[in-house]
């Protein structure tokens, strides 16, 4: 999933101190697994701006949605009464779904809420971590389905620097040492012969050097 | 303090922790006890809180049972890491997250509960009336 974490208040505050007529827009599917953008954090902030604007004597009216998802524009027609009776829009989405947003309501200022993080996993409950850079050329199966592009603080491709402590990484002891999990993982599979093949230097075309990437599925265009 | 001043306080309370009304009598005219009974204290959301506060409380005090004493294993501790989550997002807000407490007790101990309430607005005597309500 896209991990994301809300702005301080003191920032969304600021952002629509502006506009009377507020929508705060969620999204049902990332950032509310994510419990940064879904209806709960919707109504939360709702609440806490009321307050906060309240306490300083200024009223503002704030209207809440949650749409299934702010990046397609299937989902995201449904929100096109609310956008219309505001006077701007609280995403509370990833960059996508903000993006799209705006490309949809042009007139309309659209406001990110949410801080987009990384691609990641939900490790245990309130602990997500990164797993994935979408750098589009996935080496998973060389690696026993560890990324060390990701992973590794150095994103050595052909074996570990040597620099870990009991399995923990060297930049950062709080990580593990991704070539540690790596060797542990193509043991347990007997594919630790997969290391004896050297990994060239990478192109990076495939990720995101060269601009932003677009993925065209012919049979899908009508 | 202001001699109008009646303070509101709020207080969401585990099922389990106290099974019937907050009892322990205090005249009506000195303060207004609102009480909101949930399956367990783990259920307070961020969101009603907030309500709470929106609905004109002063005070808001979340009730939970002993700690190793829920029927739900965790939820009284879930439930105090989300109040001192919000008590941060009060005083954030502006309201101050000393509006905000959680006391665990032993099942329908009025006494605990009566100095809970008397210990509350002795507070709000210090903290007045919630800001957001002028």
């Amino acid at each position: 999933m896209i991990v994301g974490e809300q702005k301080t208040l003191k920032e969304i505050k600021h952002m629509v101190a502006q506009y009377p007529k507020l929508l705060i827009l969620g999204c049902g599917t990332c950032v509310k697994t994510c419990f940064a953008g879904g209806e709960d954090e919707v109504a939360t902030l709702a609440s806490a701006l009321r307050l906060a604007f309240k306490k300083e004597g200024k009223q503002l009216e704030i209207q809440e949605l949650t749409v299934e998802r702010q990046c397609e524009d299937e989902f995201i027609q449904e929100a096109a009464e609310a956008v219309a009776r505001n006077d701007a829009v609280l995403s509370l989405a990833c960059g996508a779904g903000v993006q799209d947003i705006a490309r949809r309501f042009d007139r309309v200022p659209v406001l990110p809420g949410v801080n987009t993080t990384f691609i990641g996993v939900l490790e245990k409950p309130g602990l997500f971590t990164e797993e994935c850079s979408s750098c589009g050329d996935c080496v998973l199966a060389t690696f026993g389905a560890v990324c060390p592009i990701t992973r590794c603080a150095k994103k050595l491709l052909n074996g570990p620097c040597g620099g870990s402590r009991e399995g923990k990484c060297e930049i950062n002891p709080d990580i593990d040492c991704a070539w540690q999990l790596i060797i542990e993982r193509l043991q347990k599979l007997g594919q630790l012969d997969n290391l004896r093949k050297y990994v060239s230097a990478r192109s990076w075309r495939s990720g995101n050097a060269v601009g932003p990437r677009k993925l065209l599925r012919e049979d899908l265009v009508v | 303090m202001r001699n109008d001043f009646k303070p509101i306080i709020t207080m969401f309370h585990c099922a389990n922790a106290l099974k019937g009304d907050i009892s322990p009598a205090f005249p009506e005219n000195e303060l207004e006890i609102r009480s909101v009974r949930l399956p367990c204290s783990s259920m307070v959301k961020d969101v009603y809180l907030l309500r709470a506060y929106e609905d004109g409380a002063d005070a808001v005090v979340v009730l939970t049972c002993p700690e190793g004493e829920c029927r739900y294993i965790d939820g009284n501790i879930r439930a105090g890491k989300r109040v001192k989550r919000l008590q941060a997002l009060l005083d954030e807000i502006g309201l101050g997250g000393q509006r905000l407490s959680l006391f665990s007790i032993s099942p329908n101990d009025d006494d605990a509960i009566g100095q809970i309430i008397r210990k509350t607005a002795a507070d709000l005597v210090d903290l007045g009336p919630n800001p957001a309500m002028k």
